[in-house]
């Protein structure tokens, strides 16, 4: 599980590299890759095994339930409270997850591609202040970001098509869309009679043999686990390997950071961390970059509080962990008279992107796509997901599962979260991790207006499914948000040191020599599927990094 | 997000600590599958049960999910023995204590309502009633849950047998297909043209 499957470059615990990266995921992975091949030694940090695509399984007891992937199968304690004015409870709610080992989540995640939009940069300016919320507008523009997406789609592999509201793109999509499946049909039945628009959904699979690698098998397991055709685009597959081979980059595994060290001028010299027999060791660089996704780049941020930085390092405005985003959803289900097999293929085909954009006559800030999809595997599919009025056990039940499993599709909205300041990650006062750590405490309540938000896209997917045909249609209950994979805007960029943490390169604004690039870097949600945004803020960053280490500047 | 909800974190109320050891599980279920049985309703050759638990479990299990016709149930998946298996594990340890002593109550409930030797021994519709006032209990609620995963997990697992929880729900079980997937694709006639601009 640990056996590195490259040959790579290693350096000494006292060789200052010029980058150590905490993080080898969708970020730190690119990170790793452009910063080594501009000629940078740089040294990552990932606290998981190096795994192999041949070692993913689809076995559902042990990647679903066990959750052997995740931090959450190591990790003995997280703390929840939905308000800052509660005690924390420890492992309630769904928690905070994650995948560890290299590759980070771009291994298990579904691998949707949307971009932002240009409006998505600077709804602040267009929508206003919302009462309760800290909405921004970026420190960048979508046509700043524009190239990076294009760099996302060709050296990260992503395959697609165009629609009719995509915003505008420099390059085609390297690879076509993947096969339609009867969900999207369906989808795109429904969109047809209601005068909406369904397009291919774009994916960052190989629809086609591309880079080395396979093409999509449709094997029906994307979501919560990795490929074991390494047709998913992770990190893991495809700038990981090309890092290792420039000769300079170094992934060292099962290695916990813990702390950002600076010294007396202020400045990070490099990161400490528990290597895997559990040593203290720490690794000297010129900068040090944090990609650790935003729950635990917030967690090192304020766990490397110092007598200079006394709450937490970068924290001078306060915002580190604060104005975390997950993304909302709501569903809504419908059976049909013929089998879709959902269980086969990547998770969605089409997508419906007509509500995207915030419109202001709906009376609550937000907008989102819809999608269709069954992404339940067998185990989670008869625990918890035939519909209310359907028995949970006996002879019916039997007959319900038989009925319900290949003819059932689910419509889902893929939601803005507005950032608040009470949502947040902070150090448990209490319980520790399994490294004695403070454990990772949540703070979070849905905004007023993602519920609103939820409510109004669930009834417009309840009317297409039944424009779609379905002989029965049941909508989820919505409930509170209470724990997620999607870990957004805890270190955001920003102009103004006040009230942001990183600048527009990333920077941090109180340490010229740190940079912060993950999903902690985003101002606003987007429309759900973050990577897309993660891994071109990253290119991105990277471009810039490489050039204040050409001009000393860092 | 809603996608992958830890269900069984949930529905066991497992003290996250006893994760730490969960990894464990998977190698030692494969040593123990060098041990399967073929015959599916034998009493005896228990691990972790004992042959009065085995038979409250093998038929608590066929009646929450029941053989209805042509569709298998529980006991053709051989639930019982999966069940078996997982005491051991530390993932399901605080299960298999919730599950010992419900199957004892559930034998109690048998003896006392009925005269009956014991929860097996009871007729369908004696074994449903004494469920019916029990089904929302943590016991039931945690048998339902392993009766669940003992249908559709992975057969290494010792459950699943001859892969019938899967025929169940209709899924052929293979590592990869081809398009068209369901009936509404394959109604729709080309596919994508290579070289999308």
């Amino acid at each position: 599980m640990t056996e590195v499957p490259f040959r790579q470059r290693t350096y000494t615990q006292s060789d200052a590299v010029d980058f150590v990266i905490v993080g080898s995921g969708a970020a730190g992975g690119v990170l790793a890759k452009e910063l080594s091949t501009a000629g940078f030694n740089v040294v990552v940090l990932e606290q998981g095994p190096w795994r192999q695509s041949s070692q993913f399984t689809h076995d559902e007891l042990a990647v679903e339930q066990q959750h052997d992937l995740l931090n959450i199968s190591t990790e003995p304690f997280q703390t929840f409270r939905a308000t800052e004015t509660e005690t924390p409870r420890r492992n309630t709610g769904q928690n905070i997850r994650y995948l560890r080992g290299v590759g980070g989540s771009s291994v298990h995640f579904a691998a949707n591609y949307w971009r932002l939009r240009p409006s998505d940069f600077k709804e602040h300016s267009m929508v206003g202040s919302v009462a309760g919320a800290t909405l921004a507008d970026w420190p960048l523009s979508y046509e700043e970001l524009e190239p990076y997406y294009t760099k996302v789609d060709w050296e990260i592999g992503v395959s697609g098509a165009p629609g009719p509201f995509d915003p505008p793109r420099s390059r085609p999509y390297p690879m076509p869309p993947l096969p339609i499946k009867s969900s999207g049909v369906l989808l795109e039945r429904a969109a047809n009679k209601l005068g909406l628009h369904a397009q291919p959904a774009p994916f960052a699979i190989n629809s086609v043999p591309r880079d080395g690698r396979s093409s999509c098998q449709s094997c029906g397991r994307c979501t919560n686990y990795g490929c074991e055709f390494g047709a998913k685009s992770s990190t893991l597959v495809t700038v990981i390997p090309k890092a290792i081979a420039t000769g300079r980059c170094e992934i060292r595994t099962e290695c916990t950071a813990f702390r950002v060290e600076t010294n007396a001028k202020g400045r990070a010299t490099g990161v400490v961390y528990w290597d895997r027999d559990g040593k203290e060791r720490k690794q000297h660089a010129r900068a040090t970059i944090l990609a650790a996704n935003g729950a635990e780049t917030a967690r090192l941020l304020l766990l490397s509080a110092s007598p200079h930085f006394p709450h937490g390092l970068a924290n001078s405005s306060g915002m580190v962990g604060r104005n975390l985003m997950f993304n909302c959803y709501s569903h809504s289900f419908g059976l049909f008279e013929h089998p879709l097999n959902e269980f086969k293929g990547a998770v969605t085909g089409r997508i419906v992107l007509d509500y995207y954009e915030h419109d202001a006559t709906r009376g609550f800030y937000g907008g989102g796509g819809i999608d269709a999809r069954f992404p339940y595997n067998p185990i989670a599919f008869a625990l918890s997901m035939l519909p209310a009025d359907v028995p949970s056990w006996g002879r019916e039940y039997t007959r319900a599962l038989h009925e319900y499993f290949t003819h059932t599709v689910r419509f889902t909205s893929h939601l803005t979260s507005l950032p608040q300041l009470a949502n947040s990650i902070t150090l448990d006062a209490d319980y520790k991790d399994a490294h004695g750590r403070p454990a990772l405490s949540l703070t979070y309540s849905d905004h007023t207006d993602d519920r609103s938000a939820q409510l109004w896209f669930q009834r417009k997917m309840h009317d297409m499914m039944v424009a779609a045909g379905a002989r029965k249609v049941w909508d989820l209950p919505i409930v509170p948000s209470d724990g997620s994979v999607h870990l957004l805007g805890t270190a955001r960029m920003g102009n103004d040191p006040r009230h942001s943490v990183v600048d527009r390169y990333h920077r941090a604004h109180d340490v010229p020599n740190l940079f912060v690039c993950d999903g902690s870097s985003m101002v606003t949600s987007g429309r759900a599927q973050p990577t897309m945004t993660i891994q071109a803020l990253a290119f991105r960053a990277a471009d810039h990094i490489a050039r204040f280490a050409r001009a000393h500047e860092i | 997000m809603i996608d992958n909800e830890p269900v069984l974190r949930r529905t066991f109320l497992i003290d996250a600590a006893r994760l730490a050891a969960g990894g464990l599980l998977a190698s030692e279920l494969q040593l123990l599958a060098g041990c399967a049985r073929d015959d599916g309703n034998r009493d005896v050759d228990f691990n972790m049960l004992t042959v009065a638990e085995g038979r409250a479990m093998r038929a608590l299990a066929a009646q929450i999910c029941p053989r209805n016709g042509d569709l298998p149930g529980a006991n053709d998946a051989g639930v019982v023995y999966f069940v078996d298996r997982v005491f051991g594990m530390p993932f399901f340890a605080d299960a298999a204590a919730l599950i010992r002593s419900g199957l004892a109550d559930l034998d109690a409930r048998a003896t006392i309502a009925g005269k009956h030797a014991d929860f097996a021994a009871a007729s369908d519709e004696e074994q449903i009633a004494i469920m019916r006032v029990i089904d929302k209990s943590p016991f039931f609620i945690a048998a339902r849950t392993l009766v669940v995963i003992g249908m559709f997990s992975d057969p290494k697992y010792g459950g699943n047998r001859g892969e019938v929880g899967w025929s169940l729900l209709g899924i052929e079980h293979r590592p990869s297909f081809t398009a068209p997937f369901g009936f509404y694709d394959a109604q729709v006639s080309a596919p994508a043209a290579p070289g999308a601009a």
